[in-house]
């Protein structure tokens, strides 16, 4: 309920303008968000991130995962240790080892490809890789519990190959968890602004950051610019969302 | 104690009295609250002094800054404590944060009782503020080390990017842009611009700037437009573009960045608006010992930075005690001290009289990281005019 | 099989401590004086970034990030745990609207929804109070916690209980017995994720924070700014985070 009231004061800063008799309701941000092109370059930069850093991650936390499954707490733990620290800290150590002049620059005397501004973004998905596939493998190893190993232990004795147990044990067991996960890390790469800052590229721009730079020009009148960008970028991951679950076919809780 | 310390508290309460007797009693501030400044500001500053004892004030300012930090802990704090007053520092990662909660206290029809008593605020963000009535009125002027010690007819001082201070803010520290080299790897730095695009020629990729609208890339590209006037300006950074540090396709986005470049090698020039940064970067291990301030063009883009009060603090007499002491010339002298912070006074020295002395031991204390001189001060564009340059540049510059 | 094992037995370790170690060089950052290119081990080693994580503000912040993160957390999980359990049985008949509602936060950039709600507790004089910040850290948390939980549910669950229940236990005892075993490792991820939004919330903390110092609001200027004392308190924040995970992993290991 109170998040309703957020984001229904989300929705209001972003078409009124503070001015000096008080808020007055204007489409301005609106109509100058919709007509830069700098902006259509940001939407579709964030998505395709977005879209890529939440593939490789569930694909990196599968293997985390399934490799994990057995061993214990500490070897765990380890593995999903990138999962406490802040996404802010997590880029500033990717750029301590992976920018020019970082300790993997110094260690090799070079590196062969750009990872950090590069306009591809490269560095923002393997910043978000790195932070969100032990968070999706954490999910995935609770769902993988022992009703799940004694299936599997069922089907290897039944003849099943490794690949067939993949698929009808351990695919539907985690299915669910990971769809979530994914929505939910898809929504959070569309929204943040932190990786970007520190290891993206100047243009194009997510629209996290586009939204962060318009009150660093004028905050008054950037205020709706930035409300306006990240609804923009709300309804992208609501549209995400919804695809992810009609793709997966209804997952457990739906 | 020099003989007129006794005297001038009194002296200087009496003509504050008498000032604000003259004041129009139309003046008052903008929110008509119960913290009436007009009102206040008329009983005296010792009812001030009273009001403010036992109030806690909320500073919010950069918290980054660990110098800065010590500076306002150890020594604003507890000369504050002494006068009855607590002090809250509230650290923000941006001063930018602290005005977006004024506006958002003002979207939210607060007109008393905010949650900032006293911010540091740049002059883009005063000028917003200010336009929208965001600030406390007639307060600024009337402080009795204002009223003492600063220049008002310095016009550095009466504007703020360009815009009135008219008499909402309390001014506290200079900043000058100045640049760095490092004296191991370059003789003789470049000391104009056009100096400057000739070694980015001679020297590839050794050459850059944060992007704008960070707050460092902004001040550059405003210095050059100072320099060269506005269309010029824009034709030199497109022709110096090539030249960048990574071809000028990728910018660092901030001075933190930048200086990160500078202390690994990579490039040549770092640049920050702050004359003592330096030395700071020294401390933190950030730059090389060998790396040395240095001036492009005639003198260093300067500007002095304020404090203010929003119209709904909630505790006006103790951020208007704070503001007060922070003009203080033995606190002033303490921050100009290169050991502390080597920060400029905005005090004018001339009419200190016996405390000058504190100022001349800052003068002693000469450090190779500081520059001695900031040559002739070139002064900021208007407030108004920043955006649109930050923006022509990201049309322009950057590709 | 055999094979597949051995290579599975370096594997394991070998992702576990790629996953780690790339945080190590925090560590060195933390106690470098001056770590600048082209050197790879520091130039000089010192305790400044140490002597400010451990400065009497940093602590206050640690302290109060805990209380508040822990009341948010205990919180979140009381509220998610009948509306997690409602959706994940399919006792209500058209899950879909309410599953969305409740997701719906986590698809907003929360800095929308700190902005967002920031008026509004200014309106019901609910900024710069402890409870406020408790809520603002609740409305934020409250679907991360929902949404993890609510895939522990679900017919196996409900099948087991009933089980239990037609052996004559209490509802105590069910609780202690089936019903927490079985869900134990999805709560154990709740409540760590709910605990580290918490712990590394900055925007909200901020708005509705009145001053309070926080460990996020005190690390995040200096991130830029001062990579030594950055990092030292980045391991100051980093201890009770990597606790509460190491903690959780182990809850979410040992029933079954």
């Amino acid at each position: 309920m109170l998040f309703g009231g957020a984001l229904a004061g989300a929705v209001r800063t972003s078409v009124t303008r503070l001015d000096a008799g008080g808020e007055t309701l204007t489409l301005e941000a609106w109509r100058r968000l919709l007509r830069d092109p700098a902006f259509a370059d940001a939407v579709l930069f964030s998505v395709r991130i977005a879209v890529l850093a939440t593939a490789c991650s569930a694909a990196v936390a599968l293997l985390i995962a399934l490799t994990l499954r057995r061993r214990g707490t500490s070897l765990r733990a380890l593995a999903a240790l990138p999962v406490p620290v802040p996404h802010l800290l997590v880029a500033v150590v990717a750029v301590l080892w992976l920018a020019p002049g970082g300790v993997a620059d110094r260690l090799l005397g070079g590196l062969p490809v750009d990872v950090v501004r590069d306009r591809a973004g490269i560095g923002i998905v393997l910043v978000y890789v790195y932070k969100e596939a032990p968070f999706l493998a954490l999910l995935l190893l609770a769902a993988m519990g022992r009703g799940m190993h004694e299936r599997e232990e069922a089907a290897a004795v039944l003849g099943a190959t490794w690949w067939q147990r993949l698929r009808w044990v351990v695919w539907p067991t985690v299915r669910g968890p990971l769809v979530v996960g994914c929505i939910v890390v898809a929504a959070f790469v569309l929204g943040a602004f932190e990786v970007p800052l520190a290891v993206g590229p100047n243009t194009p721009l997510t629209i996290a950051e586009y939204a962060q730079q318009a009150t660093q020009d004028d905050l008054l009148a950037g205020e709706g610019l930035q409300a306006a960008a990240l609804l923009v970028a709300a309804a992208a991951s609501i549209l995400l969302a919804v695809a992810a679950v009609r793709l997966a076919k209804d997952p457990q809780g739906d | 104690m020099p003989r007129t310390g006794r005297y001038a508290p009194r002296v200087a309460a009496a003509s504050v009295v008498l000032l604000l007797a003259l004041l129009p009693s139309a003046c008052g501030g903008g929110a008509g609250s119960p913290a009436d400044p007009a009102t206040t500001g008329r009983a005296g500053w010792d009812e001030v002094l009273g009001q403010a004892r036992g109030q806690t004030v909320r500073f919010w300012m950069f918290g980054g800054d660990e110098r800065l930090n010590a500076y306002v802990e150890d020594e604003v704090e507890p000369a504050l404590d002494r006068l009855g007053v607590r002090l809250e520092r509230v650290p923000v990662s941006d001063t930018a944060d602290a005005v977006r909660r004024v506006v958002a206290e003002r979207r939210a029809g607060k007109t008393a009782g905010g949650g900032v008593d006293l911010l540091w605020v740049n002059g883009e963000n005063f000028a917003s503020g200010k336009e929208v009535g965001l600030w406390l009125e007639d307060w600024s002027r009337s402080l009795p080390n204002s009223r003492r010690f600063v220049d008002w007819n310095d016009p550095s001082i009466a504007t703020d990017f360009g815009v009135d201070v008219d008499d909402q803010e309390s001014p506290w520290q200079r900043a000058a842009f100045v640049y760095a080299y490092d004296r191991s790897r370059i003789k003789e730095p470049p000391d104009s611009f056009d100096a400057l695009l000739a070694h980015a020629r001679r020297h590839p990729g050794r050459v850059t700037y944060p992007a704008p609208p960070d707050f460092t890339g902004s001040a550059f590209v405003r210095q050059v437009v100072a320099e060269k006037g506005e269309d010029q300006a824009f034709a030199f950074l497109r022709e110096l573009n090539p030249y960048l540090y990574r071809k000028g396709e990728v910018f660092p986005k901030s001075q933190a960045e930048l200086d990160q470049l500078f202390g690994d090698g990579l490039i040549d020039f770092a640049m920050a608006y702050d004359a003592n940064f330096v030395d700071a970067a020294v401390g933190k291990g950030l730059f090389a010992p060998s790396a040395r301030p240095f001036l492009i063009g005639g003198g260093a883009l300067t500007n002095v930075s304020y404090v203010t009060i929003p119209a709904n603090a909630a505790h006006v007499a103790g951020a208007m005690v704070l503001a007060d002491l922070l003009l203080e010339p033995r606190l002033q002298a303490r921050k100009a001290d290169p050991s502390v912070l080597g920060n400029p006074t905005v005090l004018e020295v001339s009419r200190l009289g016996e405390q000058r002395r504190l100022f001349s031991r800052t003068a002693v204390t000469r450090s190779e990281y500081v520059l001695r001189s900031l040559g002739s001060p070139v002064s900021e564009l208007a407030a108004a005019d920043v955006a649109p340059l930050e923006q022509r540049w990201r049309r322009e510059v950057l590709r | 099989m055999t094979e597949r094992s051995a290579s599975r037995r370096v594997l394991a370790p070998a992702l576990a401590l790629a996953m780690a170690l790339p945080l190590g060089v925090m560590v060195m950052r933390a106690f470098a004086d001056a770590w600048r290119a082209p050197a790879v081990i520091p130039q000089g080693w010192g305790l400044r970034g140490l002597r400010e994580a451990l400065s009497g503000m940093a602590l206050d912040a640690l302290a109060n990030s805990l209380v508040v993160a822990v009341v948010v957390t205990t919180a979140a999980v009381a509220l998610a745990w009948p509306a997690a359990r409602a959706l994940g049985e399919r006792r209500v008949r058209h899950p879909a609207l309410p599953f969305l509602l409740l997701a719906l936060p986590l698809l907003v950039p929360s800095y929308a929804t700190g902005t967002g709600l920031t008026p509004w507790f200014l309106r019901l004089g609910l900024a710069d109070t402890l409870a406020g910040l408790v809520l603002a850290h609740l409305v934020i948390v409250l679907p991360y916690v929902t949404v993890v939980l609510l895939s522990a549910f679900g017919p196996p669950v409900t099948a087991l209980e009933e089980m239990a229940r037609s052996q004559g236990l209490t509802t105590a005892q069910r609780l202690r017995w089936v019903t927490l075993p079985a869900v134990g490792p999805s709560l154990a991820a709740a409540v760590l994720l709910g605990f580290l939004v918490s712990w590394s919330e900055y925007g909200s903390s901020l708005a509705v924070g009145g001053g309070r110092p926080m460990l996020p609001l005190v690390l995040l200027p200096f991130v830029r700014s001062d990579p030594q004392v950055a990092s030292a308190l980045s391991l100051l924040f980093l201890a009770p985070a990597a606790a509460a995970l190491v903690l959780a992993a182990r809850a979410a290991r040992s029933p079954l």
